[in-house]
């Protein structure tokens, strides 16, 4: 089974309520590839979009994708660990 | 005014309507009217307040609305009872938060002492309220019981528990289907908190959980960490196996669930003010942890599978979110040995009935949308002008009178039309600024408890015709009279419980506030059931202060009467309450301002009451108008008994310069208005006279002299102090229909005028004599 192809998006600065929805759907157009989402520009995460990261990399790894987060900045990384979340749980290996 | 400002005045004007309502609750519940829902619409008042001062950082409103608001909830959810004791203390923080709340806005100090006081007065009542015995294993068996269905193996009597059902089915447990509903969330929080002080507290077990409400309205899980976090030291896990997958995910859902050790100092009640804005949106709970939880009792170890169970409903609601929660405090309200029948019945019947109350928490109230705030500025200046128009119609009709034009031609007919119609437009706007005398009958509830209080008397404050309607400036001006007359009913009025029951009297006395209309005018009662007025100590009194001399001949009506003196105090001891300097003749005082009378009749050993007679309006009034040594005067006509043409038989000298008319039997006094007003110099002639018989404030018939009657007419009452100042007589002016002003005569101080020419008179005489 040959690799399927990559694709990458980069993370907007502001993950609060609002972006959420547009974030959802940006990641459900990215389906059905290996994902790699630069994480560098995040400067505020919200819970909202945490969730839809969380449901991403579960969706990635029910589709048998991979899902990376890449160079994750400063206040993503803390919003995670406030969270008392794991920037693993944010990942998918493929199968 | 600018915006900030504008927003604040709002939030102050619904502050005063929370606090109205909060008060009503308060009272229905001691009255033991109220039911949950009346529990619930004080807390809703204090919250919505609470709320409020937030936004506007008043923080020591918010502060004491929250401890208030805990201790509510405790009544609201069953943990704490509602004893008469928790009902009175609940009154005396309602107090404190109206007064906190009007400070707040009309700057002022207030004092700390007293609301820390009653701060910590509260947060005893609502921590350390003992829970019934027990009520931690009756609340356990309904978690089992929707859970596992195993119910019937655990014969208990359930206790009042709060639950929060969700009401999608589809997303729960087959066991629960037949009930219509799915457990959510039960809180134990306080009850486990309640029995904790097995050791020194360590910090707290959080279980948080979002709803998607929360995220609407702007707040993030994420910055209530955050903030926990600066308490202490925090361990977060988050449970984040409701989060589904991209296809069926609501980006604005609510899948995330929280579990927080947080090892703090800081006591519980910081860190709920951390969820303070969100509480309504989240399930959450506080369970505080202490040293020696690990040697765990039996009961603890329950507890502790019970909090499992707790978080578990609680995860549970996150995976169907948007669920309207429903409040369902009563479901334990009947209790059976097998709960699972009594259960079952209960709940479908009850669960759209509680979501009834909930959509309309007014039930008897008025529509919501029905009124409009209004500027009282403008009512006046409408009233203002209406008062112009009566004016100007009247100065109309007398023109077309003085033109010689027919009564019955059409510019009449019409004319008379208009006075209709202004009459009805006059009776419409006085109508808008009459205002129920509810809010002055709710302060004075308060005076009674801080006076009991004080004097460390029992007393029940009994009233009826809340509803009855007065002008609010009158309404206004009553809160100090009123205030005086329910201090004194207490204070004096009431004799001390010890001496009530030796009198056969129950120990609580009761002080009744009545509120009626009666001929146009309202008439407020207050009474209390105490000893009645101590005739012989009365007299004493006014004998040794000189108001009376020692031989004087009185009737009880007159002896009575005395308490309005200048200057008499009854009480031995001036006492803190009612010894303020102020005495009854200051409140005899201020009810004339108002065109009102004050009466007083007494039983000895069943009590006393004052009657206040007030006029609806003081923007018109009906009048006599009359004409005395060519001005024209107009006598009120609420104090006009009859008005007869005195005749030559009927007339008396009595003394030097005192005259009376004899009148079916009985002598009255003869008052020359033009001689007390000093319009002449002149005696006038009874015999070409006519008596106006008007009726005092103390029910003493006088007949006053005027020259002749001109007639009947409705006068706009045109404030003499204001414009002018203060004349001895004259209680106001009002202008004529010829565009003339003429005074209203003030009947009580023309008498009274009277009487003290005729003393000195009469003391002239004797000196002259000796």
């Amino acid at each position: 089974m040959g690799k399927p192809a990559t694709g990458s998006m980069t993370l907007p600065d502001e993950l609060d309520i609002k972006a959420a929805g547009p974030l959802a759907a940006e990641l459900i157009a990215a389906r059905g590839k290996d994902l790699t989402l630069d994480a560098s520009q995040v400067e505020r995460v919200g819970g909202q979009c945490l969730q839809v990261l969380l449901s991403a990399a579960a969706t990635w790894g029910a589709d048998g994708a991979e899902l990376t987060i890449e160079e994750p900045s400063a206040a993503f990384a803390d919003a995670i660990r406030i969270a008392g979340l794991d920037l693993t749980q944010f990942t998918a290996r493929s199968a | 005014m600018d915006t900030m400002a504008a927003i604040k005045q709002t939030f102050f004007q619904e502050c005063e309507e929370q606090l109205a309502e909060m008060e009503d609750g308060l009272m229905m519940i001691e009255r033991e009217e109220g039911d949950l829902e009346t529990i619930n619409a004080v807390f809703r008042a204090v919250h919505s307040i609470k709320g409020g001062a937030g936004a506007f950082g008043l923080d020591d409103l918010v502060r004491f609305a929250h401890t208030f608001e805990t201790t509510l909830d405790g009544m609201r959810s069953g943990k704490l009872e509602i004893t008469p004791q928790i009902v009175k203390l609940m009154l005396r923080s309602a107090d404190i938060l109206a007064d906190l709340v009007r400070i707040s806005r009309d700057g002022g100090e207030m004092d700390e002492t007293r609301v820390s006081q009653m701060a910590d007065e509260l947060s005893r009542a609502s921590g350390a309220a003992p829970a019934p015995a027990p009520a931690p294993q009756a609340a356990l068996e309904p978690v089992v019981a929707f859970g596992d269905g195993q119910v019937d193996e655990f014969g208990f009597a359930p206790t009042p528990v709060a639950f929060d059902f969700g009401g999608d089915t589809a997303a729960n447990e087959p066991e629960t289907d037949e009930f219509g509903f799915a457990p959510v969330k039960i809180d134990f929080d306080n009850m486990l908190a309640d029995d904790g002080a097995a050791g020194n507290l360590k910090g707290f077990e959080i279980a948080f959980a979002p709803r998607a409400e929360l995220y609407a309205k702007a707040n993030d899980p994420l910055r209530l960490l955050r903030e926990l976090g600066r308490l202490g030291d925090m361990k977060v896990a988050c449970d984040a196996s409701q989060v589904p997958l991209l296809g069926e995910i609501d980006p604005e859902g609510a899948y995330l669930t929280w579990k927080i050790s947080l090892e703090t100092e800081a006591d519980e009640r910081s860190v709920r003010e951390i969820f303070e804005f969100v509480e309504f949106d989240c399930d959450l709970s506080v369970r505080p942890v202490r040293e020696g939880m690990d040697e765990a009792t039996a009961e603890d170890t329950v507890k502790a599978v019970l909090a499992q169970v707790t978080a578990q409903a609680a995860v549970e609601v996150v995976a169907a979110p948007a669920i309207a929660p429903v409040v369902f405090a009563e479901l334990a309200a009947a209790p059976s040995p097998a709960p699972v029948e009594a259960v079952a019945p209960v709940a479908p019947a009850k669960a759209p009935a509680s979501a009834n109350t909930q959509a309309a928490p007014q039930q008897a109230g008025q529509q919501p949308g029905a009124t409009i705030r209004v500027d009282l500025d403008r009512v006046d200046r409408l009233i203002d002008l209406v008062g112009e128009l009566v004016i100007n119609q009247s100065m109309l009709a007398q023109r077309v009178t003085e033109a010689g034009i027919a009564r019955l031609s059409d510019v009449a007919v019409g004319l008379d039309d208009l006075e209709h119609l202004t009459r009805e437009i006059q009776d419409s706007v006085m109508a808008i600024r009459a205002q129920p005398v509810r809010p002055i009958f709710q302060r004075m509830a308060r005076v009674v408890r801080e006076v009991a209080d004080m004097t460390g008397k029992s007393v029940r404050l009994v009233t009826e015709g809340e509803n009855c309607e007065v002008d609010k400036t009158v309404i206004e001006r009553l809160a100090d009279p009123l205030t005086h007359m329910i201090r004194n009913a207490i204070d004096h009025g009431l004799e001390k419980p010890e001496d009530r029951v030796a009198a056969g009297k129950p120990e609580q006395g009761v002080v009744r506030m009545i509120a009626a209309h009666r001929s146009g005018r309202v008439v407020i009662e207050v009474s209390d059931d105490g000893a009645g007025i101590n005739r012989a100590k009365v007299r004493e009194i006014a004998v040794k202060k000189g108001i009376i001399d020692a031989d004087a001949q009185l009737t009880d009506a007159e002896i009575d009467d005395l308490i309005f003196a200048p200057g008499f105090s009854t009480a031995a001891t001036i006492s803190d309450v009612s010894g303020r300097g102020v005495g009854m003749d200051v409140v005899r005082r201020s009810i004339q301002a108002l065109g009102g009378r004050i009466t007083i009749s007494s039983r000895p050993g069943h009590g006393t009451t004052f009657s206040l007679s007030l006029p609806l309006t003081l923007a018109v009034l009906d009048g006599m108008v009359v004409t005395v040594a060519g001005q024209t005067l107009v006598v009120p006509l609420s104090a006009i008994v009859e008005t007869l043409q005195p005749k030559a038989a009927d007339v008396h000298g009595l003394g030097e310069k005192a005259r009376v008319i004899a009148i079916r039997g009985s002598f009255i006094p003869l008052v020359d208005v033009g001689s007390v007003l000093s319009y002449r110099e002149d005696e006038a002639d009874p015999l070409q006279s006519v008596a106006v018989m008007v009726e005092t404030e103390n029910q003493t018939q006088c007949a006053l002299m005027v020259d002749g009657i001109i007639g009947q007419q409705q006068v706009v009452i045109k404030s003499l102090e204001t414009n002018y100042g203060h004349v001895f007589g004259v209680a106001a002016a009002t202008i004529l229909g010829d565009g003339r002003v003429a005074v209203i005569l003030d009947v009580d101080a023309i008498v009274a005028g009277s009487r003290q020419d005729a003393a000195r008179a009469e003391a002239n005489r004797k000196r002259s004599a000796a």
